[in-house]
C-alpha cells in the first residue's frame, strides 16, 4: 500500500514522539521532529529524518507555539501533522491552523475538538444521543445574582451532596472542587471558576454528582471520512491518583459480553453524534450497580493506547495516518471492532514517571544514571530515555510505559511482576515501587477493588518504603564492613584520575568507576 | 574465589583521642559504621542503624556448619545477613528471618564523599526505591553527637566545650586563656573545603582553655576551646 503521506511532522516530544516516528518509518513516511533547547539531542530528534528547533525549554516558548509548529511543518515540506497527546493535541485553533496551511491534521476535525472539548457541550451531545451522562447540570452554573444562586443551590440539592464542581473547559482535575454541603457550594463555584479561568481562559463551571466508588472505563473509537465510527475495545484506567492515571489495562476486568456490547454501542453513538473522525476515546464511570455514566471524550491519541493495540492486534497510530489521508477504516480495524466484545487476551500498562510515590507522587526531575528496562516474551516498553539523560522539569514526568501482554489477566500480572524485577533505574526516583506494590495488592490482583479513589485512600508511600530503607542500610553497612572504602579514609574510591567529586555531573560514569574499584577489591593482587 | 580483602580499621586523627576525657568514652569498635538516610531522600521517621562487625569477618563464605553472618550486630541486635555482590552495581542481600531466608536485589549507586561532614553518601536502589544512605564511622558519629550535646550545653551555666563540627585546619586563633568573650565573638577560623569558617563563642564568659593552635588539623568532635 502506498504511504498515506510522504512526510509528517510530529508535534511532540518524549516517548509518544518516538512512538509516532516509528509508525511513520514503518509506513514508509519521513518524520520531521520539533524540539526545544532541552531536547536538542533527545531520542525523538535522533530518530527523525529532519528536526526543527522551536525555542527555549519552557513549553510555552517551544512545544506550545502553535504558529511556530505550523511554520516548521510548511518549511520542512511536511504534508501532515500528528500532535500526539498533551501540548497542542486538543487545541481547536491548532487543528484549524494546520488545515488552513493546507496540511492534513491527524486527529478529529477542529469542530469536533471544539464541541467535545467543552464538557458541557459534550454532556448535551450525550443527552441527545441517548447516552446516560453523569447526573448534573447541562448549563454553566452562574452565581452572579441572588436568584441564580437560589437556582444553583436547588439544582445541587436535587443532585445530592457530596458533589463536584467541574470546569467546562477542564481536564486533569483543574478547576474541580468537591463540595460536601450547600454552605460550601457558592465558595467552591467561585474558586473553581477562578482556577478554570486562569488555567483554560474559560471560567465556566457546572455541577456533577460524585459517583463513588466507581471505575474509570473508556472506549477507543476510530472514525473515517465516510462517517463510520467503530469501537476497538475498552480500557480500565481506575488506578489513578488525583485524576492522573497510573495503571491502565485492556479489556476492563469482569465485564460480560453483554455489558461490553452496551458500553461500546454507547461510545459509538457519542462518536456518531459528534461527527467523529480519526481517533478519540470516550470515557465513562462504571458504578457498583453496573451502570455506565458518560464522562467526557478525549479527541486525541491516549497515553494508554498500547494496551488496546496489543489486545486488538492493531496499530492505532498507523490507522490514524490512513484515516487522516481520507482512506476508509481498514479491514483490520473493522475486524478488530468485530472482536472487541469478546477479547481473547489481556494487556496492562504501568506508567513509569519521575515521581516519588513516598512524597505524594511529587515530580522529581534529575539525571538518570542507570536505565535497564525489562524484555522477554510479552513485554513492550515505550520510552525515549536512557542512562545519562536529564529529565527536564519543564515537561510531563512520564518517562516510560511498561506494558505486558498475555493470554489473560492473571498471566499479564505474573508477567509484569517478573518484568518490574528486571527494571533497574538509578539517579531518579520513579513510580516503579508503587507498581511493584500494586502487583501484590489483593484488591488489584483479583480486580475486586478497582476504583478511582483507591490510591488516594489506601496508598501509604512512606510505609511501603520502610522495608526498602532497612535493606538499603543493611546492604550499605555490609558492603562497608566488607571493605568498601570506609568513610573518613582519604583515598577517593576510584583512585587515580578521580577528584573525589567525580559523581557530580558524570554520574553515569561513576557507576562504572565504582564497578572497577570494587572488582579490584574482590581480587586482591 | 577469595573473599573481600580485609580493610585496616578506620583511624581517627590522633588529637581527637587525646582530647577525649577517657572516662566518658564507651568502647566503640573502630570498624563499626553508622548508616542513616541522607538528607536528600530522608523522610520524617527514617531510622539510622549502627553496624558492629563480629569478631570474625561475616562476609566471607561462612565455614561449614556455621550460619552465614552470625554475629553481625545491628543496633546491638544480632542479625544474620550476607551480601553477594555480582558486580560493582548489582548485589543480593540474603537475610535470615524467623520463617526463612529473604533475598532482595539491591543496586549500588555512585558514592559522593561529603568532605565537610566526613561521611559518604551513597545511592542505593531497593525494589525501585531510591535511598541515599549516609555512611559514617560509628566513632565519628559518637563524636559528632558529643559535639552537638556540647553546643546544647551552651544555654546552661557551666563551662562550655566548643568542639569541631567540621574537619579542617586552624588558620587563626583569636582568643587566649583568660580572655573575656562575648556571645557571638569570633574565637577561631577553620579552613575546610578551601572555605574559611569563623567559629564564634556560643555564650559570654572567659576562656579557660584553648586546645588547638594555628596549623593544627582538626576532626569532627575535637575539643577547640573551653569557655567558663
Amino acid at each position: 500500500m502506498t504511504p498515506p503521506f510522504r512526510r509528517v511532522l510530529v508535534a511532540n516530544r518524549g516517548e509518544i514522539a518516538l512512538r509516532i516516528i516509528r509508525a511513520c518509518h514503518e509506513l514508509g513516511m519521513e518524520a520531521v521532529a520539533v524540539y526545544s533547547d532541552a531536547d536538542a539531542s533527545a531520542a525523538h530528534v535522533r530518530a527523525a529524518d529532519h528536526a526543527v528547533r522551536l525555542g527555549p525549554p519552557p513549553a510555552a516558548e517551544s512545544y506550545l507555539r502553535l504558529d511556530a509548529v505550523v511554520a516548521a511543518a510548511v518549511a520542512a515540506g511536511a504534508e501532515a501533522i500528528h500532535p500526539g497527546y498533551g501540548f497542542l493535541s486538543e487545541r481547536e485553533a491548532f487543528a484549524q491552523a494546520v488545515e488552513e496551511a493546507g496540511l492534513a491534521w491527524v486527529g478529529p476535525p477542529p469542530a469536533v475538538i471544539a464541541a467535545l472539548g467543552d464538557k458541557l457541550a459534550a454532556r448535551r451531545i450525550a443527552r441527545e444521543a441517548g447516552v446516560p451522562h453523569v447526573p448534573g447540570t447541562l448549563e454553566p452554573a452562574v452565581v452572579d445574582r441572588p436568584e441564580q444562586v437560589e437556582a444553583v443551590v436547588a439544582a445541587a440539592r436535587e443532585l445530592g451532596f457530596p458533589l463536584l464542581v467541574k470546569a467546562a473547559a477542564g481536564g486533569g482535575g483543574r478547576g474541580m472542587r468537591r463540595v460536601l454541603s450547600a454552605d460550601d457550594l457558592v465558595g467552591a463555584l467561585l474558586a473553581g471558576s477562578r482556577e478554570a479561568a486562569s488555567a483554560f481562559g474559560d471560567g465556566s463551571v457546572y455541577l456533577e454528582r460524585e459517583i463513588l466508588p466507581a471505575r474509570h472505563v473508556e472506549v477507543q473509537l476510530l472514525g473515517d471520512a465516510a462517517g463510520n465510527v467503530v469501537a476497538i475495545g475498552e480500557r480500565d484506567c481506575s488506578t489513578q491518583r488525583r485524576h492522573q492515571k497510573l495503571i491502565e489495562e485492556a479489556p476492563a476486568p469482569g465485564l460480560s459480553e453483554t455489558e461490553r456490547r452496551r458500553l461500546h454501542a454507547m461510545a459509538v453513538r457519542m462518536g456518531l453524534a459528534a461527527g467523529l473522525r480519526n481517533a478519540a476515546t470516550c470515557e465513562f464511570l462504571y458504578d457498583r450497580d453496573g451502570a455506565f455514566w458518560f464522562l467526557e471524550v478525549n479527541t486525541r491519541l491516549q497515553v494508554e493506547h498500547p494496551v488496546t493495540e496489543l489486545v486488538a492486534g492493531l496499530d492505532i497510530v498507523a490507522e490514524q495516518f490512513q484515516l487522516a489521508a481520507g482512506r476508509p477504516l481498514s479491514a483490520r480495524a473493522l475486524a478488530a471492532a468485530e472482536r472487541a466484545a469478546r477479547p481473547t487476551s489481556h494487556a496492562i500498562e504501568l506508567r513509569i514517571s519521575a515521581e516519588d510515590p513516598a512524597r505524594l507522587f511529587a515530580p522529581v526531575p534529575g539525571r538518570i544514571t542507570r536505565w535497564q528496562m525489562p524484555s522477554g516474551p510479552g513485554i513492550r516498553v515505550d520510552t525515549a530515555v536512557e542512562a545519562g539523560d536529564r529529565i527536564p522539569s519543564e515537561y510531563d514526568p512520564l518517562i516510560a510505559k511498561l506494558i505486558a501482554h498475555a493470554e489473560d489477566r492473571p498471566a499479564a500480572i505474573a508477567r509484569l511482576r517478573r518484568a518490574v524485577g528486571e527494571a533497574e533505574v538509578g539517579g531518579i526516583q520513579t513510580t516503579l515501587p508503587f507498581h511493584r506494590a500494586m502487583l501484590a495488592e489483593p484488591g488489584f490482583v483479583d480486580a475486586s477493588e478497582l476504583s478511582t479513589t483507591w490510591v488516594d485512600a489506601h496508598w501509604d508511600g512512606p510505609r511501603a518504603r520502610a522495608a526498602a530503607v532497612r535493606v538499603a542500610a543493611l546492604a550499605a553497612g555490609l558492603a562497608t564492613l566488607a571493605g568498601d572504602p570506609p568513610p573518613g579514609a582519604d583515598t577517593a574510591p576510584s583512585g587515580a584520575g578521580s577528584t573525589g567529586e567525580a559523581s557530580g555531573d558524570g554520574s553515569a560514569r561513576a557507576w562504572r568507576t565504582g564497578g572497577r574499584a570494587l572488582s579490584v577489591d574482590r581480587w586482591p593482587a | 574465589m577469595s573473599g573481600p580483602r580485609p580493610r585496616p580499621p578506620t583511624t581517627i586523627a590522633g588529637p581527637t583521642d587525646a582530647a577525649e576525657p577517657a572516662a566518658t568514652t564507651p568502647p566503640v569498635d573502630p570498624r563499626a559504621v553508622r548508616i542513616g538516610v541522607a538528607s536528600a531522600t530522608r523522610l520524617e521517621g527514617d531510622p539510622a542503624f549502627s553496624f558492629a562487625p563480629p569478631p570474625h569477618p561475616v562476609l566471607q563464605p561462612a565455614p561449614a556448619g556455621e550460619p552465614a553472618g552470625e554475629g553481625l550486630l545491628v543496633d546491638g541486635m544480632p542479625v544474620r545477613a550476607r551480601l553477594h555482590r555480582f558486580d560493582g552495581v548489582r548485589a543480593r542481600l540474603e537475610e535470615e528471618g524467623p520463617d526463612g531466608t529473604y533475598r532482595t536485589d539491591v543496586l549500588f549507586g555512585p558514592v559522593h564523599r561529603d568532605h565537610r561532614r566526613g561521611t559518604d553518601v551513597r545511592e542505593m536502589v531497593v525494589e525501585g526505591w531510591r535511598v541515599e544512605v549516609e555512611v559514617e564511622c560509628e566513632r565519628r558519629a559518637v563524636l559528632r553527637e558529643r559535639a552537638r550535646r556540647g553546643a546544647g550545653a551552651a544555654s546552661k551555666g557551666g563551662p562550655v566545650e566548643v568542639r569541631a563540627i567540621i574537619p579542617g585546619r586552624i588558620v587563626a586563633v583569636s582568643v587566649g586563656p583568660g580572655d573575656d568573650v562575648e556571645a557571638g565573638q569570633q574565637i577561631l577560623v577553620v579552613e575546610a573545603m578551601k572555605m574559611q569558617n569563623e567559629l564564634r563563642a556560643p555564650r559570654e564568659g572567659s576562656v579557660e582553655r584553648v586546645g588547638v593552635a594555628v596549623g593544627d588539623t582538626i576532626e569532627v568532635g575535637d575539643l577547640l576551646v573551653v569557655i567558663h
